[in-house]
């Protein structure tokens, strides 16, 4: 009788069933680099925006307080974005009539807002509050970065769950003093376990509960 | 008062944002079942100029006052981005303290019904409010000459402002008629008096129902409570309720009896006679009813000024009178509820009628009523209303009124409107705006004001004018301030423009005839009563109110006919087939309720169905009892024939079981005034629980003998939780979905059956079997105790529920929320109503309550930045804030002090299925019964 | 690695001997030939297939029904089921337990019979092994139709994720997944390497080029070789004690799914053996009525003969019986329990609203079995196959009710409620029942049916004895 298979159909069988188990594992691998990778997260992307505002000139360049803006960081959920007449508190005497700012302008006059691109997204089903965290002793450049060094706003951090629990497993190294809260420029986290305890017990913060499923969803 | 200026001066933007919000709160549950790689582009709107005091995502509360059959009761309501999300009890209104009932919570739905009347509606489409004043001005230079003079209907009118306008209205046109009814009907007596029955120690009510659905339920049902609880004055008061068909005051009675209506008129004079010292010749009864009357006159009678012998709307208006009076004379606990000056009364229904009838009437205006459904729902009254040239009719919703009226003016819901309301006590409150009109709408005091002849009426200044004393008036402003704060006005009454010109009082209600003509045994006698969800039709259209379960039966979306068991055999039909009910006016149809314990030769109707112009979801519900004596509004009628159709419509029911046979009566267990349960103590365990790694572990204790099953609490939860609705189908499936149930149980004897009412929410057990058996740790306990249900984990694989021994899981079996709404629940802007602290849950999710975790993580994270502990009471759960019996407390057990662990230590305390060892949270109060010694099942 | 390419017995022309053995039936199989050509001769010969074809059209359609409704089930929610807030658990969980039970007889057989040296399974095993299967596919698909969200089954499997997030692992329906994960792929395995001799056999008697090289890859290059065949033997005997262990913790964690409750009518220790013992006897059941069919579609009366299901008749009377055991059990312990739940639970079984369906699976899996302690019975197939039939159903009755007694009739009593099953839960049941017939008879048509390697061996002993 003829041949059915040449010699490599072995090697070729015996590579088939090798590969079998190989593929399962990478398939979870991949599938989990690709998650946590940049691109499913938009972690350190720039997004453009109807006027391109520059933190890095605003914070950086002119020290204007996150507070100036976002009005609502220090007792509401959310910061807050400034409304057109925020802007125009200085843009109606400083760069009265740059093309930049012509957004601005015509929603001042038709008395519609601008629409700011989302940096920052949440799922609907995460409640974060800003204001309990400031209170606490997280600064924003903790989750925002040096926001004096970017010129169109990037973000940051992945926002993943897992990279929320990081820090409510341990907040302590995060934890700055009152004075520092604001300041885009402070690193983190900080390695000095003394002061993370000394400011733990100052913030009493309660731990137990951090990593509560309730803490975060509803 | 910025926030009032910040309202009133909100910019177009804001309404935006809450629409998005809506949206996007309403799309949650969509999100959070896409596990999409790169989220989609959002964009984010801030305003252009930010109202002051407004915090995006903040909420804030305004005081003000909702109508309930005219009368107010005081709220609190809470808006988010200007977005009425959550209404609650006012503690400083009398008429409301601090508690609310399940319409005022429902109220909100009312305000985002998609099928609201948004645009005057004319002769054609286009006609817009200019025609409409166009032709005003006519009809009003007619009724200035007399040629046409202004006929106005409404229903019962408890605000101030409005009855000042009608007077003015009645001055500037003479001739000027104004007719007001109650679509309730009965006694009129009857419905104005305030009992006051934590002053009362023996309670006999003769068809009498106060702890029913009404604008004084509230305050009604708080009274009794603190009557009933053991360490109040002059001990426990001792009720006793002698009614034809089931009432919640029955409910909640130590001893029942039932006789039908017209034994109870005769008992009534009998008790009077007996009261008064003039005893005639007793009413023949049966020797048990004989007994139980004869022990409870003697009770009656034994507590002096303590017994109060209330009289109900089912009794003739002589009778009524006849138990008042004697009440009076023997200082019986009750006052009159809020009168008005007599010129300001109006006159009855049947006078409009008979003008009507007469074709006289050619200027008619209809302002928040609708009579062609709840007074006098038959074709003569409607042939004789499209008669009428220039009929009005101003509602909320384009019903069947409007359809029979030339103009349908959209009137704006209370929460968008000025306004003040008198309650039944007579406390008033100023109605403030929440929210601007959703549409182009105008408040009652704007059209009167048209009617006036103004061109741009303000409701605002129209009220303000009511309370300003004079011209210059130095205090108003602080006043004004100061009534909007508190939500009750104090220190001023207001200033009507009353002529002595025109005096006419009012004649009495019509009577119901005398008992000359007995029902002969082969004809029924119907009783109509008020529904417990739907009141008196005005909330028909509302889901909420649909889906809520009736106290007792538990049926939901439609009304039965209630029946005696022995009637029933008699017919040969069982629960659920349809029934033919007919008078020599009309016929109706509706599903038979077999109720053991109510009266026999007595048909059991509720009112608010059958509705024809009340929207997609009340359309087509159930029987309108009008249709048996359109025009008369009475409440008991004879010579009624029964019959079987046939057909069979089974009533969408929650609970299918109501019994307690055997063991089971442990589920909920019944103790004598000052008795205590077996103490069950601390058995040895395996499982000790480990020291609370949190300052904080939640418990709730509720105490059934304070339940008195009026459902505030669970509207309230829905509400606040965004618990959806799921329609009359997948009810009748099994498939509702609220999170807290009260459990109806039967646990009266063969001869004498009683209710008892059990809320049953989840348990929050410590070891709870809910959790070990979720796959992807979706239901998990957390430090404070309480278990968990993170809805974006969920996969429904539906275990907990079946591993749940309370059966206190639902499951989103469709996208009732999210995509796969009950009829137009779905369409904006209804999902505007979603609170915003709360995910909205996807298709295929198991959810449950969480002791309102929204709340609880709220006061943590303020007292973390306060760096205070929550204190005892500073959290309320919704249920416990709307309970009007505060049978519902809520606390910290590691609060020593606490309420609930003063509860915990009470010898009535128990725990539901204390054997199987899942150490609940929530724990009980076992009920109390006062019952007479010397009446038969008098041990409890 | 010339070997690949000759063929264990060198015969004149395959397609002449299955053209010889077309015509005549054979009543007896005494010699290695008659083997190979009774099992593989149909697999090579296109023309004696109509009433496959036939059979094969009803499969298909019922198939067509199965995916559609579980498309349909997708698309619209869970809620097209009869379930209610109260039975949250319905059909596909009844369905999943019942499928797999059915899995476990297959491996039962091949394994547990292998290692007590019954010989006679040689002739009904591979299709046994071919039924486990399918069967434990067909279950692996009912609980993901089950979930409310089936398009997140994977978060039940430990994967890495950026949520930092594990399974539950106290949860039974995690040791599920494990279960039926490690049973299917174990089953895959099993029956493969049972069919490669066989297979070595098809590819040498196979006519066409594409069916040599088709059977030659899945052969992977088997020769008759001593060294091979030993080889074969000892892995072959070594899965088998592996797979006996496997297959009773396999039910056993079905039954921990309903006995790790509390649950009354759950909470019952018995579960696990009662479990295996009833997957056992409704698999057993169910290999009868395939051998019927086999047996009348491909001509086999000389291999599998009364003999073989007297024998199984015989198994079915002691699995039968303790089954009636069983329930005994769980009627005295709920009396002897003293608790009013569990009490009140049994007079629900006995005379509730779903009394009927438990006393027709009372007659389905206890009386009727009976029968079998006669011999005249035993050896009658009609009978044989009704009784089977009739155990297929009062099994899934029994599934069924477990769920429906316990989830109707529990502690709280103002939430008991009753399940009305929907269309569409017949048509997944119906379905699944279409798609397994589907699978068998591509299996039929593309595989021996008969382990034919191990018949020769008996034949062959018999031979030389």
């Amino acid at each position: 009788m003829a041949q059915v298979f040449k010699p490599r159909a072995n090697t070729i069988a015996l590579a088939v069933l090798v590969s079998i188990p190989v593929v399962v594992v990478l398939i979870f691998a991949i599938n989990y680099q690709l998650h946590a990778s940049p691109y499913a997260t938009l972690m350190g992307l720039y997004v453009d925006q109807p006027v391109p505002f520059s933190h890095k000139h605003h914070v950086g360049d002119i020290g204007l307080d996150c507070r100036y803006c976002h009005t609502g960081v220090e007792n509401a959920a959310f910061a807050g974005l400034p409304p057109t007449h925020t802007c125009m508190t200085c843009h109606s005497q400083l760069f009265t009539n740059v093309a930049m700012l012509a957004p601005v302008r015509q929603s001042l006059a038709t008395d519609i807002p601008i629409a700011w691109n989302r940096v920052y997204k949440l799922p609907d089903y995460v409640y974060f509050d800003h204001s309990v965290h400031v209170k606490n002793g997280i600064g924003c450049s903790t989750c925002h970065g040096d926001m004096s060094k970017q010129p169109l706003t990037m973000k940051e951090a992945p926002l993943t769950m897992g990279w929320c629990l990081k820090c409510h497993r341990d907040p302590g190294p995060h934890l700055r003093p009152v004075s520092e809260v604001f300041d885009p420029h402070v690193p983190d986290p900080q390695n000095d376990p003394q002061k993370a305890v000394a400011l733990l017990r100052h913030y009493v913060i309660e731990t137990g509960n951090m990593t509560d499923c309730s803490t975060c969803h509803r | 008062m910025t926030d009032i200026a910040a309202r009133s001066a909100a910019p177009a933007p804001r309404l935006e944002i809450s629409r998005r919000a809506a949206l996007k709160l309403f799309t949650g549950g969509m999100a959070a079942s896409l596990a999409g790689c790169s989220p989609p582009a959002e964009k984010n709107m801030p305003y252009v100029d930010m109202p002051e005091g407004l915090v995006p995502g903040e909420p804030q509360y305004y005081a003000t006052a909702l109508p309930l059959g005219g009368y107010g009761r005081g709220v609190i309501v809470k808006a988010v981005d200007g977005r009425p999300v959550k209404v609650s009890g006012n503690p400083r209104h009398p008429a409301s303290l601090g508690s609310t009932d399940v319409f005022a919570e429902a109220a909100l739905v009312e305000l985002y019904d998609p099928e609201r009347s948004r645009d005057i509606r004319g002769t054609q489409p286009i006609n817009g409010w200019t025609e409409f004043l166009g032709e005003l001005q006519q009809w009003s230079g007619k009724a200035k000459r007399g040629e046409a003079p202004l006929h106005l209907v409404t229903s019962t009118v408890a605000s101030p402002t409005l009855l000042g306008q009608i007077a003015s209205l009645k001055q500037q046109y003479p001739g000027t008629r104004w007719f007001a009814y109650d679509p309730l009907g009965g006694a009129e007596g009857a419905r104005s008096l305030i009992p006051r029955l934590d002053r009362a120690s023996v309670i006999v009510c003769l068809g009498a129902d106060p702890l029913g659905p009404g604008p004084m339920q509230i305050m009604v049902s708080r009274a009794f409570i603190k009557g009933r609880m053991p360490e109040s004055p002059g001990g426990m008061s001792r009720l006793y309720a002698v009614e034809s068909t089931w009432t919640l005051t029955g409910a909640n009675a130590d001893h029942r009896l039932t006789l039908p209506p017209d034994k109870i008129d005769a008992l009534a004079m009998e008790i009077v006679g007996r009261l008064e010292g003039h005893p005639g010749s007793p009413l023949p009864l049966d020797k048990g009813a004989r007994h139980f009357v004869d022990e409870m006159i003697a009770d009656l009678q034994g507590a002096g000024a303590g017994g109060l012998l209330l009289p109900g709307p089912m009794l003739r208006e002589e009778t009524v009178q006849a138990v008042l009076q004697s009440g009076r004379r023997l200082g019986a606990p009750f006052d009159r509820a809020a009168t008005f000056p007599a010129q300001l009364r109006p006159e009855p229904f049947a006078a409009f009628e008979e003008i009507l009838h007469s074709g006289k009437v050619q200027n008619l205006l209809l302002l928040d009523c609708n009579p062609a459904f709840d007074a006098a729902p038959d074709a003569k009254f409607a042939e004789a209303l499209k008669k009428v040239p220039f009929a009005v009719h101003a509602g909320l919703y384009d019903n069947e009124t409007a359809d029979l009226c030339r103009w349908q003016l959209p009137l704006s819901h209370p929460l968008e409107a000025w306004s003040d309301l008198t309650s039944a006590d007579g406390t008033v409150a100023i109605v403030q705006p929440l929210i601007r009109p959703l549409y182009d709408t105008r408040s009652q005091h704007e059209i009167l004001g048209f009617y006036a002849g103004q061109t741009a009426p303000s409701g605002y200044d129209t009220v303000r004018q009511t309370w300003k004393q004079g011209a210059q008036d130095a205090g108003f402003e602080d006043w004004w301030r100061n009534a909007l704060v508190k939500g009750v006005v104090s220190g001023r009454s207001p200033q009507f423009a009353l002529s002595a010109g025109n005096t006419e009082t009012s004649q009495p209600a019509p009577s119901q005839p005398p008992l000359d003509a007995p029902a002969d045994s082969n004809s029924f006698v119907a009783l109509i009563q008020p529904d417990q969800t739907i009141y008196d039709g005005r909330f028909t259209n509302n889901a909420w109110l649909q889906e809520c379960p009736k106290p007792l039966s538990k049926g939901t979306w439609t009304n039965a006919v209630s029946l005696a068991p022995e009637d029933a055999a008699a017919l040969g039909a069982s629960d659920g087939d349809v029934l033919a009910i007919s008078s020599s006016a009309g016929k109706i149809e509706g599903p038979l309720r077999i109720d053991r314990g109510q009266a026999r030769g007595v048909v059991g109707l509720t009112l608010g169905y059958g509705r024809e112009g009340a929207g997609a979801i009340g359309n087509g519900l159930g029987y309108n009892p009008r249709l048996l004596s359109p025009g008369s509004l009475r409440n008991v009628i004879r010579g009624i024939q029964v019959k079987k159709t046939g057909r069979r419509a089974p009533i969408p029911s929650t609970q299918m079981h109501f019994s307690l046979e055997g063991d089971l009566r442990k589920l909920l267990p019944e103790v004598a005034p000052g008795g205590s349960l077996p103490a069950s103590g601390t058995k040895p365990s395996l499982f000790v629980p480990p020291p609370p790694r949190d300052p904080y572990s939640w418990a709730m204790v509720i105490d059934t003998a304070a339940c008195t099953g009026c459902n505030a609490c669970v509207v309230a939860c829905q509400v606040e939780n965004n618990v959806p609705i799921v329609g009359p189908d997948e009810v009748a499936n099994g498939r509702a979905m609220h999170w807290l149930r009260i459990d109806s149980y039967d646990i009266g004897t063969a001869e004498e059956p009683r209710h008892g009412f059990e809320p049953v929410p989840c348990m929050q057990c410590e070891k709870a079997p809910c959790e070990p058996v979720c796959p992807v740790e979706a239901s998990v306990h957390d430090t404070e105790g309480l278990n968990d249900q993170v809805y974006n984990r969920c996969v429904g694989t539906r275990f907990c529920q079946s591993n749940c021994p309370y059966k206190v899981r639902r499951f989103n079996w469709f996208a009732y929320n999210s995509g796969q709404e009950y009829k137009d629940l779905g369409k904006d802007p209804m999902p505007a109503r979603n609170n915003p602290d709360v995910t909205v849950r996807a298709r295929g999710v198991m959810e449950k309550c969480t002791y309102c975790v929204q709340r609880i993580s709220g006061a943590r994270r303020d007292a973390e930045k306060a760096d205070k502990p929550i204190a005892d009471g500073e959290l309320k759960t919704a249920c416990q804030e709307a309970c009007p019996t505060e049978a519902i407390s809520f606390g910290n057990l590691q609060d020593k002090g606490s309420m609930v662990n003063a509860r915990r230590a009470d010898p009535r305390h128990f725990t539901l299925l204390e054997e199987l060892g899942t150490r609940p949270r929530t724990t009980y109060l076992a009920r109390v019964r006062n019952a007479n010694p010397k009446l038969a099942g008098g041990s409890a | 690695m010339s070997a690949i390419v000759s063929g264990a017995q060198p015969l004149p022309s395959a397609g002449d001997a299955v053209r010889a053995q077309k015509v005549e039936r054979l009543t007896h199989v005494d010699t290695i030939d008659a083997v190979n050509t009774l099992v593989s001769g149909p697999l090579l010969d296109r023309r004696r297939w109509r009433r496959w074809w036939i059979a094969m059209i009803v499969a298909s359609l019922l198939t067509v029904l199965f995916f559609g409704s579980m498309i349909y089930l997708f698309a619209k929610g869970i809620g097209i089921f009869g379930n209610n807030s109260i039975v949250v658990w319905g059909y596909p969980i009844a369905n999943y337990v019942w499928w797999i039970g059915i899995g476990n007889a297959g491996t039962l057989i091949s394994s547990m019979l292998l290692l007590t040296h019954q010989h006679w399974r040689a002739a009904i095993n591979r299709l046994a092994e071919a039924m486990t299967l399918m069967a434990v596919a067909i279950a692996g698909l009912m609980p993901i139709m089950h979930m409310g969200r089936p398009l997140y089954f994977y978060w039940l499997a430990p994967y890495p994720n950026t949520m930092a997030l594990w399974p539950q692992w106290r949860s039974a329906l995690i040791w599920d997944f494990w279960a039926i994960l490690s049973y299917l792929l174990f089953s895959i395995i099993f029956w493969y390497t049972g069919l490669i001799p066989d297979l070595a056999t098809l590819r040498d008697r196979a006519i066409t080029p594409g069916k040599r090289i088709f059977y030659g890859a899945l052969a992977l290059g088997w020769r008759n070789s001593a060294r091979h065949w030993h080889i074969y033997q000892t892995y072959y005997r070594t899965m088998a004690a592996l797979a006996t262990p496997l297959v009773c913790s396999v039910h056993s964690i079905v039954g921990l799914d309903f006995a790790a409750s509390l649950m009354p009518g759950w909470q019952e220790t018995i579960f696990p053996p009662y479990f295996v013992v009833g997957a056992m006897y409704s698999g057993f059941a169910m290999v009868v009525v395939l051998c019927a069919g086999v047996r009348w579609g491909l001509d086999l009366e000389a291999l599998i003969t009364t003999r073989h299901f007297e024998i199984m008749a015989k198994v079915m009377l002691m699995a039968g019986t303790v089954m009636f055991l069983s329930y005994a059990t769980e009627w005295f312990s709920a009396w002897y329990s003293g608790r009013g739940v569990d009490r009140r639970f049994l007079s629900f079984e006995f005379t509730g609203a779903y009394a009927p369906l438990y006393w027709i699976m009372i007659f389905c899996n206890c009386i009727a079995v009976q029968a079998f302690w006669f011999r005249s019975a035993r050896r009658s197939l009609p009978a044989i196959i009704i009784i089977s039939i009739l155990i297929n159903i009062g099994m899934w009755l029994e599934r069924i009710l477990i769920v429906w007694n316990t989830l109707s009739h529990h502690y709280i009593a103002s939430m008991w409620r009753l399940f009305y099953p929907t269309l569409w839960d017949w048509f997944v049941l119906f379905g699944s029942l279409g798609f397994f017939a589907f699978l068998y008879l591509l299996f039929a048509r593309f595989f021996p049916v008969v382990s034919m390697h191990e018949v020769k061996e008996l034949v062959q002993r018999e031979a030389t004895s």
